[in-house]
Formats: structure tokens, sequence, C-alpha cells
């Protein structure tokens, strides 16, 4: 797979100066986080300051792509049409290793496997080439 | 106590209805004129205007003004979605009690449907349409399906417990003419239906509506003892627990004691709570973090009670958002409306007996996976 094989009918995140590394870096496959200098907060989605301190002096990190499930659910209807035949599409509350929290899709041929507590991992680079922002499944 | 002069004195609803007819001024002041009339007060005597909604901006509340020809000199415009209209309603109040303003309308609703709805959920705010949306998201029901199974594997909560909200509501519904939905529901209806976003069925979800409400803010002795509304405490909270994605609080208990105690009342003086009902699960959530009964504990307290008008913890006394449909911001007024209802003896086939003291709650603007804005309010009636 390559790059061109990116749905074009996704919504597709704006691409702003804040959050063009992030997305740049999931473009390579990786998981891009935030790390304030001053106070150590790890966070997603980007931020121009920590949200923690105001800091505005964070560095990227480039996370492990590991993480577990913290909560989901399995969306099978009320999708956008780019999405409805994938249904059902999941979603879960995924706390990565570097302690940050976000919420993100994970690839699963049976649904019915995803349960909370298991171990995830973005997907590889030529997988994720498809999806707009970070991806999992299940490790 | 917020105001012991001043205080809810009108009430109104437009009609509901699943598809837009008209626009969302329309509505706005089919049930402003409604509360008007409720009160015998005259158009020419509003001169504060609080607005509740999340769809009229650009527009304002000075824009709102031009528009419904009115000359005010306290106006605001709340975001806060579902926690808007009740902030609203503290805020005018304070803007009676103060001077700023002799009568408030306050007002939410929307012109909507399903189809306008989703569309704009995907647009709802930056986070949503840059970090959520491009991964079919499902919509708010996506994200409160993650925090319902989340409390469902941490406090034992089952699906029959939170049913027991939309089945009971559904069955205040059925006496309120104004409800879109108003079949008969049984628990086997409701865990047969449809499968959304697991754990969340068909009966979980709102569904997205026109309509909109109305209360009118002002000196109690405008009108008749036995329609006049005190307001004893009213709190808000805004983006608790900080840092979370998914929480099972919604920031409630941060202000609880402070509510209560200033209404100098308990959660066992309540003779009714409208909360509001987006989702079972937050109003599960509200109920705990007001200490209704301890966190986790909601299971076992749905179970042992009746949420009819007329049970033993009457709750969303008119059916509220899961039967009367999601009118946009009006879903955070349709709760205060039906309090003030009950509290002047008007509510018709489902008045409650003794209905003195009410607790009314808001909630909403979801932003990265859950909604950030938290509001509550104690009533009193004057009688």
């Amino acid at each position: 797979m390559t790059a061109t094989q990116s749905n074009p009918a996704y919504p597709q995140p704006r691409e702003t100066p804040t959050n063009a590394p992030m997305l740049a870096a999931w473009r390579e496959g990786m998981l891009a986080l935030q790390e304030c200098d001053v106070c150590g907060h790890v966070f997603f989605y980007p931020r121009s300051v920590c949200p923690n301190c105001w800091d505005p002096s964070l560095t990227w990190i480039t996370s492990d792509g590991r993480g577990r499930i913290v909560s989901f659910s399995r969306i099978h209807r009320g999708l956008p049409e780019a999405f409805a035949d994938e249904a059902p599409i999941v979603l879960a509350e995924i706390a990565v290793t570097e302690g940050a929290l976000m919420l993100a899709r994970i690839i699963c041929d049976d649904a019915e496997a995803i349960q909370s507590a298991l171990p995830v991992r973005l997907l590889s680079k030529p997988e994720a080439a498809r999806y707009p922002l970070p991806t999992f499944t299940l490790d | 106590m917020l105001s012991c002069d001043n205080g809810l004195i009108g009430y109104g609803s437009s009609v509901y209805e699943k598809r837009a007819t008209r626009t969302e001024y329309s509505y706005l002041a089919e049930a402003a004129r409604a509360a008007l009339a409720s009160a015998g007060v005259d158009k020419s005597e509003v001169d504060g205007l609080a607005i509740s909604s999340t769809t009229l901006p650009p527009d304002n509340a000075a824009t709102a003004a031009e528009y419904l020809g009115l000359e005010l000199s306290w106006a605001s415009v709340s975001t806060a979605g579902g926690a808007g209209a009740v902030i609203s309603a503290i805020n005018a109040t304070q803007a009676v009690e103060s001077g700023k303003a002799r009568y408030v309308l306050c007002l939410a609703g929307g012109a909507q449907d399903m189809a306008f709805f989703q569309d704009r959920m995907l647009r709802f705010n930056a986070a949503i349409a840059d970090y959520l949306a491009p991964h079919g998201f499902g919509g708010m029901n996506g994200l409160f399906a993650i925090i319902t199974r989340k409390h469902m594997e941490r406090y034992g909560t089952g699906r029959e417990q939170l049913g027991r909200i939309a089945v009971h509501q559904r069955a205040n519904a059925r006496l309120n003419e104004q409800a879109l939905l108003r079949d008969p529901m049984t628990m086997e209806d409701y865990l047969n239906a449809p499968v959304i976003a697991d754990p969340l069925v068909l009966f979980d979800c709102v569904l997205p509506c026109s309509g909109a409400e109305a209360v009118l803010v002002g000196p109690l002795d405008r009108v008749a003892k036995e329609k006049q509304v005190r307001v004893q405490a009213g709190a808000e909270r805004h983006n608790h627990p900080v840092g979370e994605v998914a929480p099972l609080s919604g920031g409630w208990e941060v202000f609880r004691d402070d509510l209560f105690n200033e209404a100098a009342l308990g959660p066992g003086d309540m003779d009714f709570v409208q909360a509001y009902d987006d989702y079972p699960i937050m109003v599960a959530i509200q109920l705990e973090d007001l200490g209704f009964c301890e966190k986790g504990g909601i299971g076992p307290f749905l179970e042992a009670n009746t949420m009819t008008w007329d049970g033993s913890f009457p709750l969303n006394t008119g059916g509220a958002q899961l039967s009367c449909g999601q009118s946009g911001g009006g879903g955070g007024l349709i709760t205060l409306v039906e309090a003030v209802r009950q509290l002047r003896g008007e509510a018709g086939p489902r008045q409650m007996k003794n209905a003195n003291h009410g607790l009314v709650s808001g909630y909403g603007m979801v932003g990265y996976g859950h909604g950030l804005s938290a509001s509550a309010m104690i009533l009193e009636s004057v009688t």
C-alpha cells in the first residue's frame, strides 16, 4: 500500500502550524505527542501552549505507539456516509505508554474481539496511509 | 438564596417538530409569547434577554434584539450547550436582582432535523472537527457509549438499570402532548431496540428536533402567589475534571454542597429532579454527582425507585429530551420549564401532588470526548 490509497472521502483535519508536526509524523506511521519543557506534561490533541502550565515551550516526542484500551464503542449506526460501509467502527479511549489519553479508531477484522484493557499498537506505516489520524489495532 | 423577591414568573414552549418548518427565531418567539402570556407581562416591558444557543452565532444578543424588536438594558448569549439555559436563568435572576433589568426573557431552542444535526456535529467545535470527525466518530452517540461502558465496567451498572430512565420517562411523556415520542415503551422494547453504538441502543439517544422553550424572570409579586417560583440557588462548572477524555463525573459534585447549603436544603428535600438527559448515563452521573446516591451506586438506586411523575423519585416528569426530542439549546431549558409547570401546579394530567422544591440541572458543550459544562439550580414554589 502507498499513501495514494488514503480515503479522500473521510473528513480531513485542518492542517495548522500547531498540528502539522503530528500530521506529518502520522504520514510516517508514527504518533507524535507534545511534552511541556517546563512541567513535563504530555498531551494529545496538539495545542500551542501547555494546558497544564500555559508555557509555550513544547517539544514533540515520538510515542512508542503502544497503549491500552480504557473504554470503547462499536458504532453501528449514524455514521457519516464515508464510513457507513465500515460499520461497526470501533472508537476507543486509549491510554498511550507516555501517559496521554486519546480517542482513536481501532481497526480489527472481528470487532467482537475488542475488550477494555486490551493492549493496542499503531497501524503499520502502509496500513496507516488510509487514515487521516493516528489509528490503532490490537497488539 | 439567589433572590427572595425576584424569580421565575412565566414559562412557555413552542410546538415541537421533527423537521424545521420555520426559523430558530420563530420557535423562540412562539415560546416567548407563551411565557409572557403566562405572566401577564407585555412584550414592551421586556428589557432583558438571555438566549442559550449554539446555532445562533454569528448572530448575537444585540442582533437577536433587533430581529425580535426588543430594546434592552441587559442581554447575553450563552454557548455552554445544554448547560447554558440554566446558566442563563441564574444570570438573569442576578441581573434583575442587581437592577440591570426588570423583565428578562430566557430563551433556548433550535430549528433542526437529524440531517442538519449530524452535519453540524462534525463541526461542533475545533477539537471535534479536527480530531474526532476524521475518525468517523459516530457523533455524540459514540462518545457517550464510551462513557456508558466505562461506568458499567467500573461499577457494574446494568443496561436494564439505566434503561429504567428511558422507560419511565416515556411513561411521563405519554401524558405530555408536546412530546414527539409518545408510543408506549416496555423494558423489553428498550432492551431489544437496534444497537446504535454499543452499549447504546436507539432509545438511549435523543432525537434532534425543532422547537423552543422560554422562561420569564422578574419581580415575583408581579404574578399571583401560586405562580411565583423562587430561585434558591444556582451554580455552574466548566471543564471538570481537567485533562480527562471520558470522565465519570461532570462537575456537579464540585458545587453540590454549596448549592444545597445556599438553599438550606438537602437532596432529600427535593420533590423532583429535572436532569439533562441527552443520554441516560449522563442522567445517572448527574444524580450521583448531585448526591442523590453515592458515586457508582446509581444502578441499585434506579432499580429501587420508580422515576415516573407519580413514582418514588419523580424524574423528568414531562418525558424530557429522550421522549420530547432535543430542540438544540432548548434541550437545556425544557427541564426548567417543566419544573416551573410542576411548581405552579399547571402540569395537567402529570401534575405531582406535592411539588414544592425541585432541582434542575444542565449539561453540555461536548469537546474532545465529553460535555464540558455543568449547571444546576434549586427552585421553590412560593405558596
